[in-house]
Parts: C-alpha cells; structure tokens; sequence
C-alpha cells in the first residue's frame, strides 16, 4: 500500500466523466482480479436510504422518483465508487394481485417491515413426476394458480404441450375466452406492464448515476439460483426439500438437471440481449450447517458448478453470493476458474476466503453490518484498516457490507468506513 | 428388539423403522418401551448432530419418523408419558421476522435434550414475551433473529421483559447476530448454533 492519503483530498476537481471512468475501471479491475487504483468500494443502501430520507420503507418500494433522489443524496454524500438502493421490487408481486410467497413492507407487513419471503411447500411430493416431465406445463396450469391467487384460471387450458397440435388446436383456443381465463390473462398482463415500467427506471437509475459519476453496482444481471436452490426456495420449501434428500433423491436429482439447462439458456439469452455479461446468483441452502459434505457434493455442488463453468465460457461473469458461511466449503469453491467469477461472502471468515481463494475470484464484502450499527467510529476505522490490508492485498476486492445492503446502519459509521477505505485502500 | 427400532430411526431407514414399531406394537411391547425407543434415537441424532455427523436433513426426517409413530402409539397409550423435564425456556422469532428453520432447530434440540420449550412461533411482538415470561416462568428466554432490521426489536423485548420483572437468562440468535449485537440488546449471551442454545441452557439452568 502506498502512503496515506486523505479522502477528500483524493477525488477533488474531478469532474463526474473523470470519476464514473476510474470508478468503473477501479470495479473491473477488481472483478478480473487485477490490482486497481485502491480498494472500490460499493454501498448497497437499502432500506437505510428510508431511514436518512424520514419516509417509510413501503415508500422506498413505491415511490421511485423519492428512492432515486435520496439514491442520489446519499451516493453524493459518501462518494462510493457504486450505490443502489434495494434489489427487490414489488411492482410486479402488487400488479399480479400478489403472490403467496413473499411479503412486502405495507403488504403484510407494517410499512416500516422488512421484505421477506414465505416459505412453503408449493410443489408437493406427487407433483415431482409432472415438474420433470414438463416442467413448463406443470409450472403455469398447476403451480402459478398456486401461489398468485388471481391466476386461478390458468388452470383451465389444455395441456400446453397441445400447442404442438398446429391446426387442430386452434379448435381449443376457445378456452382462453372463458371468464377466469380472461382474468388471469389480465393479471399477467398488469404484471408485465409493470414490470416493464420497473425495469425502465432501473436503467434510467443507472444512467443517472453514471451522469453523477458513480459506476453501475456489481448486483445488476440476469438472475438465477443453484439448482438445488431453485427447488428449494419457491418450490419444495425447506422442510420438503431436505426429506427429498432422503426420501426421493434421484428424483431431486433429475428435477435439478432440468433446471440447470433452462437456467443456463434464460441467463445467457438474458445477458446476450441485454450486453450486461453477469449473472446474479444469490445461494441459500449451500451454507454450512444445512446439509453435510457428502450431501452437498451429490446435491449441490455439481449443478452449481456446472452452472458457473458454462456461464463463463459463454463470457459470462457469475456474481455469487454466498450467503450465510460457507467456511467448510471454500476448498470446493477453489476448483473454479481463476478470475471468472466473482463471490459476495456474508458470514464466512473473510480472511480464510482471501486465503484460500484470494487468486481464484474477486471477494466482496467484509464489513460486518453489525460494527456499522452498534460499534463505534474507532472499530470501524481499524477494521476497515485490517481488511483493507489482508483482504484487500494485491487487489481483487470490492468492500461491502457482508449482506450487501445497510439498514439500520448509523451514517456517522459509514462515513468512516467510506473514509478509511480511501485512505488506507490506495495501492 | 427395541435396539433394531433405535438403529432403524437413527440411521434414517424410514420405512424399516416405522414397520418396526408396527411390529413391536402387534407383538405387545408396551407402547412407552417403543416411545422410549424414539428418544434413544433422538438422543443419538442430538449427538450426531453436535458431532457435525448429521444436518438439517436428518433433524426433520427424524421428527417425520417420530410423529408417525407417536401417531401410531397414540391410541395405545394408557398413561401420560412425559419425563421429568429439567427446565422451561421460551423461544420466538421476535416482531417483524418472520424466520423460523434457526428457531426451530434450538426447539428441537433444547427439546431432546430435556427442556420444556415453550415456542410462540415467528413474528412475536414485545408484549406477548411479556406475557409468556409471566405466564410460563421461564429461566431462559432465546431470542431469534434471522434479519438485521431484529436488532432492535431484539432490545425493545428485553428492555420489556426486564421492566415487567424477568430476572432470568436471555440467548439470541440467528443470522446476523454476533456479540456486537448481544451487547447491543442487552441480551446475556448469544449463540452461533443450536448446540451453543443447549450448551448456554445448561449452564444457566442445569443438565
């Protein structure tokens, strides 16, 4: 590292063209596991920016000219290298006539609640044959009635395997004339209305913040899960899917392969229209502590694996985030490409992860959302220093919070840790 | 006899065990002889569990394996089977977290390991641990948390309890929990696992 520098001292007279480019170099050059300038650093807002801007966090979701301008005060205010505000939008959950399976601040929870999902068992075991035998068909005239209540309809069109019927099946499209599918055909198209809307602003938020000077979060992509993962948290819930382990594995096993494969095409169709080469995988079940090793090498890891090795060599950067600790797994993750893929780490110990893959993937997170809530300004100030240090040694790093975004964090401590991550973060 | 139903239910051979205790039921085995069985096995699974040898699959197979045969027993059972428990906890996700797999995993293994664990579930708000610490007289109550936004909700609870006379142990726990947070809220300690749940348990209380 070099000598100290002040913070303020280190952007000054830059103009926003000047900062967005070495902002973005300075993420890239992490992310391909190069040594930037100094440690980029990244705050994922969230829910903070309601608690500095005085709304609720229901307003933060659905106001999107108040999230974008308060977006826009705090980035301004603690110059990260990237910002955003929260990953989960709920336009198209409302628009749909909401879902089953997550709740939203002022949807079933209080203004002020924190957006969750609800887990259930919303594939049964018997349903398995059906997933695996056409997962299409299963999914939208037996599983959307499910879980969004107002697409009840769906359930009323023939199989849609009898697409394949040309002619003939035209003599069954009278169907979607009925009532209850009329109406949850209008539902659907609420919720691509609304989507489409969402997604508009999401790029003209990024636009706008590149006008600031501030590079796009590393958090954008197509978004997909582990296989496993997939079957897990919006199909078999938890306590299904580990007795599956047990009681149907090779069941389990052939639905993930299934999953993998159209998986693998939406995401890399998803990034080839768009020329954003990453993909988002948040990971859950993964951790240390739900399945043991010789569980999590038959069932997780290969399709995981699998699915990060074919990104990449269709140019894709995989974003992972490997949440809860994954300590007892990092070897597996060593079996990866060297500077291809890219992990966000929650709860493991991040200096094992610089050790064990410090020359194997960019490493984002560090900073316990914990120390930036109830610790003071000299903790934050010296472990900022340290992970700058160890973690940040030679370069493929990008601090974070571990959990990506900061409610409840106090901003005194995050201007610290902003602060001390320019000063002691130059190479 | 009973050790076949033990092995059966501990090394999760599902349809051995449950015919097993069919069995053993037809043959005349006092139906709490067979309850005692699963207990074993639950105490064997608690040790696997804490050894690092068995997960989360093998916790809720083996609460699958001895619901069906407590349902099977059931109609069978003449007397009140319960063993001397050695003492109470309460246990809740606290108000705005709606996580339960951390919370149930604590229950489970406080449970086998011979505590009466009351559980008010996910969500809680402040006033009903109020109500259950004066209703159910715990010694310890274990706070769970899986998101950050439980931190306060985590302090305001204690704070409530302490005002209202609580003058036993708190434990939290749950994803985004480190000693930070225990000093934080006030709590007495806070645990990484289930197993430092029942570790913390049996201090405060006694094994």
């Amino acid at each position: 590292m070099a000598t100290v520098t002040s913070a303020a001292a280190l952007d000054a007279g830059k103009t926003a063209q000047q900062l967005l480019g070495e902002r973005a170099k300075r993420l890239q050059d992490a992310l391909q596991l190069k040594q930037p300038d100094r440690v980029p650093i990244q705050l994922g807002f969230g829910y903070m920016l309601a608690e500095m801007g005085g709304i609720t966090r229901q307003e933060l979701h659905e106001n999107a000219a108040k999230e974008q301008e308060l977006l826009e005060k705090a980035a301004l205010e603690f110059q990260p290298d990237s910002a955003m505000s929260v990953y989960n939008n709920p336009a198209s959950s409302l628009a749909i006539g909401g879902d089953r399976m997550t709740r939203f601040p002022g949807h079933g929870l209080p203004p002020n609640g924190s957006f969750q999902f609800v887990e259930g068992e919303y594939m049964k075991p018997e349903d398995y044959d059906d997933f695996i035998a056409d997962t299409g068909d299963w999914a939208v005239r037996k599983y959307w009635p499910r879980v969004f209540p107002e697409l009840g309809g769906l359930a009323l069109l023939p199989p849609l395997g009898m697409a394949a019927f040309g002619h003939y099946n035209l003599y069954n499209l009278g169907v979607i004339q009925a009532p209850p599918v009329v109406k949850s055909l209008q539902f659907l198209a609420k919720a691509a209305e609304a989507q489409a809307v969402a997604d508009a602003r999401a790029v003209s938020s990024v636009q706008r913040m590149a006008a600031l000077g501030f590079a796009p979060p590393t958090f954008m992509g197509a978004l997909v899960e582990a296989p496993f993962d997939f079957m897990s948290d919006t199909l078999r819930g938890m306590r299904g899917i580990m007795l599956d382990i047990h009681r149907r594995p090779e069941k389990l096993l052939a639905a993930m392969d299934k999953v993998l494969k159209f998986e693998l095409e939406h995401a890399i169709g998803w990034c080839n229209a768009t020329g954003i080469k990453v993909t988002f995988i948040p990971l859950h079940r993964g951790s240390d502590g739900f399945m043991s090793l010789p569980q999590f090498e038959k069932f997780y890891w290969p399709t995981l694996k699998a699915m990060q090795l074919a990104l990449v060599d269709a140019g894709i950067m995989p974003f992972v985030f490997y949440e809860g600790v994954w300590d007892q797994r990092l070897k597996y993750l060593a079996e990866l490409p060297k500077g291809k893929t890219s992990g966000l780490f929650q709860f493991s110990d991040i200096y094992k992860v610089k050790e064990v893959l410090g020359d194997v993937m960019c490493i984002a997170g560090g900073m316990r959302n914990s120390l930036l809530q109830a610790g003071t300004a000299e903790e934050v100030r010296a472990e900022t220093i340290k992970l700058c240090r160890e973690v940040g040694k030679g370069g493929g790093f990008i601090m974070t919070t571990g959990i990506g975004e900061m409610e409840g964090c106090k901003p005194e401590l995050v201007k610290v840790w902003v602060d001390t991550t320019k000063e002691y973060g130059v190479y | 006899m009973t050790n076949a139903l033990v092995e059966a239910i501990a090394d999760m051979r599902e349809e051995d065990a449950l015919a097993l205790a069919k069995k053993q039921l037809a043959d005349g085995t006092p139906p709490l002889e067979i309850l005692d069985a699963c207990r074993e096995a639950m105490a064997v699974i608690g040790r696997r569990f804490e050894a690092g040898d068995c997960f989360v699959p093998e916790l809720i197979m083996a609460g699958e394996m001895l619901k069906q045969i407590s349902e099977l027993v059931k109609p069978k059972l003449t007397e009140a089977a319960q063993a001397q428990k050695l003492g109470r906890v309460l246990i809740g996700t606290v108000e705005g977290d709606i996580h339960d797999i951390g919370k149930d995993i604590v229950t489970f293994m406080l449970d086998i390991n011979g505590y009466e664990v009351k559980d008010l579930g996910v969500d809680v708000p402040t006033a009903q641990f109020v109500e259950a610490v004066r209703d159910f007289q715990p010694q310890v109550v274990g706070l769970s948390g899986f998101l950050t936004l439980a931190y306060d909700p985590m302090k305001a609870t204690i704070a409530a309890m302490r005002a209202a006379g609580f003058t036993g142990q708190v434990m939290i726990g749950g994803g985004q929990i480190d000693d930070q947070i225990r000093e934080y809220t006030g709590a007495d300690a806070y645990g990484k696992d289930a197993m430092a749940a029942v570790a913390l348990a049996k201090t405060w209380i006694g094994a």
